[in-house]
């Protein structure tokens, strides 16, 4: 294991990991779903039997090269990406992803048979400046976050050739505890059923709670480090319900479902309604209203045209009731993105983009 | 410069989300499925920040649409001849 030692958590945090976890074991940075950093620790031989299952249950024997979009000190990235291509002898051709697209695009281009891992986020993005058609990728991965589902149609033009997956899971998982082909289901929120090797339950108020063989055995957060044993039921930080044949559908991140004047509002149902009339950027940010109450504010990027924020206006009004319309409709030229490409939402609060497009004047 | 009547369809249209051309001066409560208690909140928070002028809670509550809230403020002096 090695810490940065200029992170003073990070480094910190190592030091308090058993001496004993430090041969063929590993410890990613997480900020969990607390926003509060964690350090989690997996062991090699679980993570590489994931790498395997993977390899099985995404169809991955065509594959000849994993394009890097994301850091690989992503968990996602490192379990699908890099350990996969060590476990499985395949080609890792790292970029800087959308941080410089020229040189994806060039990636993309010169690719064969390529499995390619993105989160939602940066799709909008991605069919701006590297459209494609990109032929020579054969597996488009998302995870991370909502699987961009209204972007299919595109992402089919951008990829024609590639099976597209919903992958699902949490830094404690190591990652992955489901997933689903594209075309299976037709809700974002669908993350199909568990991997072999995972079990999933519903606990304590909607609470999603897994028990994986993958997953981590430990993790250091400020109070220290904390074993976890085996066979323990683990939060995943969303909240769940198993569907017919043993489908899975998310409900929201635990912090992101609230209740409001009395009504449920759940921001990744809100999100998919404004992007069933938006196809740009779109996220929310959590802030309290003039009487206290939870509410939330939603960010579009770029900023849209009269015609279309009325269309995204009317689609609320349709779909929701009043308490779950956000309180203002703010933009920006484009979202903040963290390094993994998961939106900042301190960067969406720090901008507060004035004046607002529209204000529900609660 | 917008004319009283202006500022008043839009800022129903913006509380209500009501279509561009559902404001009338005739337009009745009912008639817009919106027009909630929350509603009410939002429609006193926009006449005081775009009139000047506060209602209290048991006036906006009464407000049975358009014609009462140009009764309303014409009474505290807003004109909306012209």
């Amino acid at each position: 294991m090695d810490a940065a030692s200029d992170e003073p958590f990070l480094a910190s945090a190592a030091a308090k990991i058993p001496p004993v976890l430090g041969r063929d074991h590993f410890a990613l940075l997480t900020s969990g779903s607390t926003g509060e950093p964690k350090l989690v620790v997996g062991c090699r031989r679980r993570a590489e039997a994931l790498a395997r299952t993977l390899h099985d249950v995404q169809r991955s024997e065509p594959v000849e090269e994993a394009v890097v979009a994301l850091p690989l000190s992503y968990s996602y990235a490192f379990v699908n990406q890099w350990l996969w291509a060590r476990v499985h002898g395949r080609r890792l051709v790292e970029t800087r992803g959308l941080a410089d697209p020229s040189q994806l695009a060039r990636a993309l281009g010169g690719s064969r048979a390529a499995m390619l891992c993105l989160v939602g986020a940066q799709v909008p993005m991605l069919l701006a400046h590297v459209p494609g058609p990109h032929p020579g990728v054969i597996r488009l991965h998302f995870a991370g976050g909502r699987f961009p589902q209204e972007s299919l149609p595109r992402l089919r033009e951008a990829f024609p050739n590639a099976a597209v997956f919903n992958n699902y899971g949490c830094a404690e998982a190591m990652p992955r505890l489901t997933l689903r082909r594209a075309e299976e289901a037709d809700l974002a929120a669908d993350v199909g059923t568990p991997i072999p090797g995972v079990e999933l339950r519903t606990g304590s108020g909607g609470a999603l709670e897994f028990r994986s063989s993958y997953g981590a055995i430990g993790y250091v957060d400020p109070a220290g480090f904390h074993d976890i044993a085996p066979g323990a039921w683990l939060v995943t930080g969303d909240l769940g319900e198993r569907q017919e044949h043993g489908r899975w559908v998310l409900q929201g991140r635990a912090s992101e479902v609230f209740k409001r004047y009395g009504e449920k509002v759940a921001l990744p149902q809100l999100l998919a309604t404004v992007s069933a009339a938006w196809s740009g950027q779109a996220a929310f940010y959590r802030e309290r209203d003039r009487s206290g109450e939870d509410g939330h504010v939603l960010v579009l990027a770029p900023a849209p045209g009269p015609e279309e924020l009325r269309l995204v206006l009317r689609v609320l009004r349709a779909r929701h009731a009043r308490a779950q319309w956000p309180l203002r409709i703010e933009a920006l030229g484009t979202l903040p993105l963290l390094a993994n490409g998961k939106v900042d939402v301190g960067g969406l609060v720090a901008a507060r983009a004035r004046p607002p497009l529209w204000d529900q004047r609660l | 410069m917008a004319s009283n009547v202006d500022r008043l369809r839009d800022l129903l249209t913006e509380v209500f989300l009501l279509e561009p051309n559902q404001f009338r001066l005739d337009l009745r409560r009912e008639q817009v499925d919106t027009w909630d208690s929350l509603g009410m909140v939002a429609l006193a928070v926009g006449l005081e920040q775009t009139f000047g002028h506060h209602l209290p809670p048991d006036e906006v509550v009464a407000l049975g649409g358009v014609p009462d809230i140009v009764a309303a403020l014409s009474r505290r002096g807003v004109s909306f001849d012209g």
